[in-house]
């Protein structure tokens, strides 16, 4: 039965090469370098017709603003999008694997895609790496069986909610919600409230600033206002431009070339019989 | 006696030979890296052999067992080593992983590793036919 063990050519995904040497250099004494904070305000609510998704637009690398007007909000599907929050870099993968899944889904069946398969897929996704991808999201979308919204945390558990904030500023946002949200609201309402929670969440939050993004879904439509509110523009631009006199310093100008390791000749021996 | 005299055919890519693939930890091998490590490599499995669990309650046992056939004799339907892998498009369409799209599927391909050594065809096809166990890992000679 040995020789009937399946050898199927090795895939790609996850490598864990580098763990067993950097468990080596931290027992050598080693500090290895330290997570980077990051920090977000993200949120969703349902309103009348649809969902509205909101965020900031400030990526936060530990002290200091790495980019100040960053996408949060992710397609998913055409009726899906979905906010991440957590390690820029594991959100953008997670939601564009799984909208790849859901697009693929899609061709297989012909038919829109549902919220709860996008959901099942990234809780799925998230709980089988234990909350090592660190992506925490809120879902939103309009399908055949109404407007829905989930929150799914990074280690996979999911919450099905109204309204629902995520982020280092989830406190302030839910803060908003908590006093103003209703049932029945309007899409002008909605959005209001949405702007609202996230410039509360920019205002008393340090991991979150700079701009809002919103995302109103309704059934077959949907409206993308990326840059909805600038709340923080650039106080002082100087009116005569900026002017830098010395120019870049050429250092060297000598060119070594490679030496050449492989040579080719044309028509070469011919094969061995 | 002949039996034992005999190379067996070998189909795909092989991992336990310590000669042509040189020496691994004992104990990392056993124990593994990272806690993320193992429950990577048994989730895959636990989840087929719950699947495979479900089909004999539903179907009887002989079901699975001729899928593990058809699973087996495509696993081994293969191009010789060299320059391009095999793209196990039957074992995919019966696994019904033709249909999946992962991280394994576009980060960190072997094949782009800056550690990948291709193999060599002439030694791929000895190996197969059972010629020869294949050439030493670079590190003994």
């Amino acid at each position: 039965m040995s020789n009937s063990a399946i050898d199927v050519p090795s895939r790609g995904g996850f490598s864990f090469d580098l763990c067993r040497r950097n468990d080596m250099l931290a027992k050598k004494g080693v500090n290895l370098p330290s997570f980077r904070k990051t920090g977000t305000t993200i949120v969703g609510l349902i309103f009348q017709d649809g969902v509205i998704l909101g965020a900031d637009t400030r990526a936060t690398e530990g002290p200091i603003v790495c980019d100040k007007n960053c996408e949060k909000i992710h397609y998913m599907a055409p009726n899906i999008y979905c906010c991440g929050a957590g390690t820029a870099a594991d959100t953008e993968a997670v939601t564009d694997m799984v909208s790849s899944q859901l697009q693929l889904h899609r061709y297989h069946t012909g038919r829109e895609s549902r919220v709860v398969t996008a959901l099942t897929l990234l809780k799925k996704h998230l709980f089988n790496y234990q909350g090592y991808v660190q992506a925490a999201l809120v879902l939103g979308g309009v399908d055949c069986t109404g407007p829905h919204l989930h929150t799914i945390y990074p280690h996979g558990s999911t919450d099905t909610l109204p309204f629902a904030t995520m982020g280092s500023g989830s406190l302030a946002a839910m803060a908003m919600f908590e006093s103003k949200y209703k049932e029945g609201l309007t899409k002008d309402e909605g959005i209001q409230l949405v702007v609202d929670a996230i410039c509360s969440g920019i205002f008393n939050d340090l991991g979150s600033g700079s701009n809002v993004d919103v995302c109103v879904i309704t059934k077959g439509h949907k409206e993308y206002l990326r840059n909805h509110l600038l709340p923080n523009p650039r106080t002082f631009v100087n009116a005569k431009g900026y002017s830098f006199p010395k120019k870049t310093e050429v250092l060297l100008t000598k060119i070594t070339p490679l030496r050449e390791r492989v040579e080719v000749v044309e028509g070469g021996d011919a094969m061995e019989e | 006696m002949a039996a034992q005299n005999k190379i067996s055919h070998q189909v795909g890519e092989f991992q336990n030979d310590v000669f042509r693939f040189d020496i691994h930890g004992v104990k990392s091998d056993i124990v593994g890296s990272h806690p993320l490590e193992t429950l990577c490599q048994s989730a895959k499995q636990r989840e087929e052999e719950m699947k495979r669990r479900i089909l004999v309650n539903t179907y009887g046992t002989a079901f699975p067992m001729k899928m593990d056939f058809d699973r087996q004799i495509l696993s081994r339907f293969q191009r010789p080593t060299g320059a391009i892998p095999s793209s196990m498009l039957g074992l995919e369409a019966v696994t019904g992983s033709l249909e999946d799209f992962g991280f394994e599927h576009y980060l960190n391909d072997p094949r782009e590793s800056e550690s990948f050594r291709p193999a060599d065809l002439h030694h791929g096809m000895e190996v197969r036919i059972g010629l020869s166990k294949g050439p030493a890992h670079p590190s003994f000679i």
